[in-house]
């Protein structure tokens, strides 16, 4: 599969030799800011074209952005633009007829989690992308966050050792205000299978499936155990907490969703056999406790001394972070970047078949009935 | 800049007329801290009120909640399902509603796709009578020179990136009250088409049971203190119920439509006076830690110019580091009522010092008498109080 290349866009890479693909934008919402200051800044990327139902939230897009023309029809857009990418920000039960479009239409597609409501969904969508030749992303934007890749090194050079247990847990108060909470105009997230869950088990399934040992089982985990509950009680919420327990060959794994406890965090724990590593991706540190060159006597006292350092060091470069308005969202830019490096080169990007497939195998798996504590 | 804000329909040959005399209003955020007190202006005034508010809100707790000129309409304004049925037995709107809190896209949606939404039911319902409420926040305070007037005519903020997400999205909206003021659609072959009728309102501050201590005193720092920033600087500020009275008015004076129209009250206070009288009637009051407007405005300076020559501007610091967000809380500036009485054939009714004694009495405000009934001046006593 390779990417085919607009002559127009490639017109308006005049000042720099690597080729541009023209990108397109549908739905404005809270993470179409990062897709669009990504692409404002990209030099692989020509932003042609922003669409939403509200003129008005195109109009604000288009200037705030400097993203080529606004539309309120996606369809005249990709018949217009003719973009070779197109980023689709809807809500997700919209996912599917709108991406088929844009696959038909000739353009690679990025999509926002969860790609699809079901396994079934995402399985149509990738044969649709196959059948058109074109690649079908799903936005796993915090595996390439910096402390996760820094997670993922130490179990590669065996620092860890061999991984036993992995924890991801989140914690977010979503019952007491915001708009997961707003019962006038509920979140269409709501209607989801997981309910507002929904919109946080895509990151969490492919973190954890993305730090567990791999295993040959078909499914890519081996048992699944999961506690949906809604402590809250009410109409609105399906579920607010989820505890689940994933086991693949002698790894261990926990998937742990809280709206009551606090503070907010986005905890991951990788314990392996020679040690572990911790960090949270809200206020990101890395911590990692493992046999030190001192010896067994005086390895403990040798990584408090790390762990120190790293919590004071990770003190002052959060407070900077928050400054500088730079936020857990650095792992998106990063695979954003990364794709369209890969595409416009003709490569395969950094989320393939086999990621997408594991993660929404493991959603499924976690909301079957015979799987439920 | 936009320096040309009462020229809303400057196209010729078309008419802008509204029928003077009883209509049927709908109010959007009808039970705000606002709303209540503009469907009791309204009623009292010999309208009909569709009170538009959301699915969930209480109403019972006011007590024109009963009125039998009041009907509720449960709309949320984010969506347009149903919203055209909703809105076309009116004659007319008035449009309060706007989100103040949450991030910038929370505010967005609340205040500028509620907007377009509305607007969109307006056009297909064929409502042409819109009395626009703006704000004192659209104004390019950092540019105007200090202890000058600001007025209907001064001019607008041009770098709302500079704001705070407000400012930022009622700039947008004034900018779809515009578009809206600017359709003109034929009504019958040959006939000269109707343009639609629009009053914008900018209120000043809006004080008020509930609302006493707000953001021209003073910027909150953790542990119940707060900066007192300046003293001498007089308040933009309108009472509560004045406000709504000029808003009612509104909807019967031909003279104000196409116009923008500044509220604000008469003999407005200084910060000082006014935090007298909030101090007299606050039994405990935050600790207030006093800083210059001269020291604040130049602390903000440096922190602006620090962050736009060394972090290329991309720091996000509190308000009152920025200029052009201190300088729309606390910029010394003049202001007049004008317009308002002019246009409007408004006097605000009531004083600072009446204000506040109603706002802290036990009197319910909102009262309005049944039709036939005779008027109730002082509204009726019940449990509340500063």
């Amino acid at each position: 599969m390779t990417a085919v290349l607009n002559p127009t866009a490639q017109a308006l890479s005049k000042s720099t030799p690597k080729p541009v693909l023209k990108a397109a934008v549908i739905g404005t919402g809270v993470i179409s800011k990062q897709h669009l200051s990504f692409l404002q800044t990209c030099d692989r990327a020509a932003l042609v074209g922003v669409c939403d139902l509200s003129p008005a939230a195109v109009d604000y897009a288009v200037k705030t952005f400097q993203s080529g023309k606004g539309y309120t029809d996606y369809t005249q857009m990709l018949a217009h633009e003719k973009p070779d990418i197109v980023h689709i920000l809807t809500p997700p039960q919209t996912h599917l007829p709108i991406a088929t479009d844009c696959l038909r239409a000739g353009a690679h597609v990025i999509c926002e989690k969860p790609i699809a409501p079901t396994y079934k969904e995402f399985k149509d969508l990738w044969q649709i992308s196959r059948e058109c030749d074109r690649y079908l992303i799903e936005d796993h934007n915090y595996r390439f966050n910096g402390p996760v890749r820094s997670l993922q090194a130490l179990i590669e050079d065996g620092t860890l050792g061999e991984v036993q247990e992995v924890e991801i847990r989140m914690a977010l108060d979503l019952r007491s205000g915001g708009r997961y909470a707003d019962e006038n105009l509920p979140s269409p997230i709501h209607k989801m299978p997981a309910g507002v869950i929904h919109d946080f088990i895509t990151h969490l399934s492919y973190l954890l499936l993305s730090l567990m040992p791999h295993t040959d089982h078909p499914e890519g985990f081996d048992r699944v155990s999961a506690a949906w509950s809604n402590h809250g009680g009410g109409d609105l919420f399906k579920y607010d907490d989820l505890d689940a327990l994933v086991i693949s060959g002698q790894a261990h794994g926990r998937i742990r969703f809280s709206s009551y406890t606090a503070p907010d965090c986005f905890a991951i724990t990788v314990r392996g056999s020679r040690g572990y590593a911790e960090t949270d991706l809200f206020q990101p540190y890395l911590r990692c406790v493992v046999p030190r060159s001192v010896g067994k006597q005086l390895s403990p006292l040798v990584n408090h001394f790390y762990s120190g350092w790293e919590l004071m060091s990770a003190s002052v470069r959060n407070f900077r972070s928050k400054i500088m308005q730079r936020n857990a969202y650095d792992g998106l830019h990063y695979l954003l970047g990364e794709t369209y490096a890969a595409l416009s080169e003709g490569k395969a990007p950094l989320i393939g078949f086999e990621d997408m497939a594991r993660t929404s195998r493991l959603v499924e798996a976690l909301l079957a009935q015979e799987n439920r504590l | 800049m936009n320096r040309d804000v009462n020229m809303m329909n400057p196209t010729a040959g078309v008419a802008a007329n509204i029928q003077v005399g009883p209509k049927k209003v709908f109010i959007t955020g009808a039970a705000g801290f606002v709303g209540q007190y503009v469907v009791a202006a309204v009623l009292r005034a010999g309208h009909e009120v569709l009170a538009n508010i959301r699915a969930k809100t209480d109403v019972e707790r006011i007590s024109w909640h009963d009125h039998p000129n009041v009907t509720f309409v449960r709309q949320d304004l984010r969506q347009r399902r149903g919203l055209v049925d909703a809105v076309a037995p009116a004659d007319a709107v008035i449009h309060l509603a706007a989100v103040k809190s949450g991030d910038f896209y929370d505010q967005f949606a609340g205040t500028v796709i509620a907007t377009e939404n509305l607007l969109w039911a307006m056009r297909s319902a064929g409502i042409k009578q819109l009395v626009a409420i703006s704000t004192f926040s659209v104004y390019d305070f950092l540019n105007m020179k200090p202890k000058r007037l600001l007025d209907e005519n001064s001019p607008i903020e041009s770098s709302p990136q500079n704001r705070d997400e407000y400012a930022q999205t009622k700039l947008i909206q004034e900018q779809l009250y515009r578009a809206f003021a600017a359709d003109a659609s034929e009504v019958a072959e040959g006939a000269k088409p109707i343009q639609n009728a629009v009053t914008i309102l900018r209120p000043g501050m809006i004080y008020g049971r509930d609302n006493l201590w707000h953001a021209l005193i003073g910027a909150e720092v953790g542990g119940n203190r707060m900066l007192k920033i300046g003293g001498k600087a007089t308040l933009p500020m309108t009472y509560v119920e004045n406000c709504a009275e000029a808003i009612a008015l509104a909807l019967n004076a031909p003279q104000a439509v196409g116009q923008t129209i500044n509220l604000v009250d008469d003999n407005l206070p200084t910060q000082k006076a006014y935090l007298a009288q909030l101090l007299a009637y606050t039994p405990e009051p935050p600790k207030l830690i006093p800083v210059s407007w001269f020291v604040m405005r130049s602390v903000a300076n440096l922190a602006w110019w620090y962050n736009q020559t060394f972090l290329s501007g991309q720091a996000k610091l509190p308000g009152i580091l920025v200029p052009a967000k201190l300088q729309g809380r606390f910029k010394p500036l003049k202001y007049n009522n004008n317009q308002a009485k002019a246009l409007l054939n408004w006097a605000p009714q009531y004083s600072l010092e009446t204000a506040f004694r109603r706002s802290c009495s036990a009197l319910d405000l909102v009262a309005v008498p049944l039709p036939d009934s005779p008027e109730i001046p002082e509204g009726i006593p019940i449990q509340v109080g500063c």
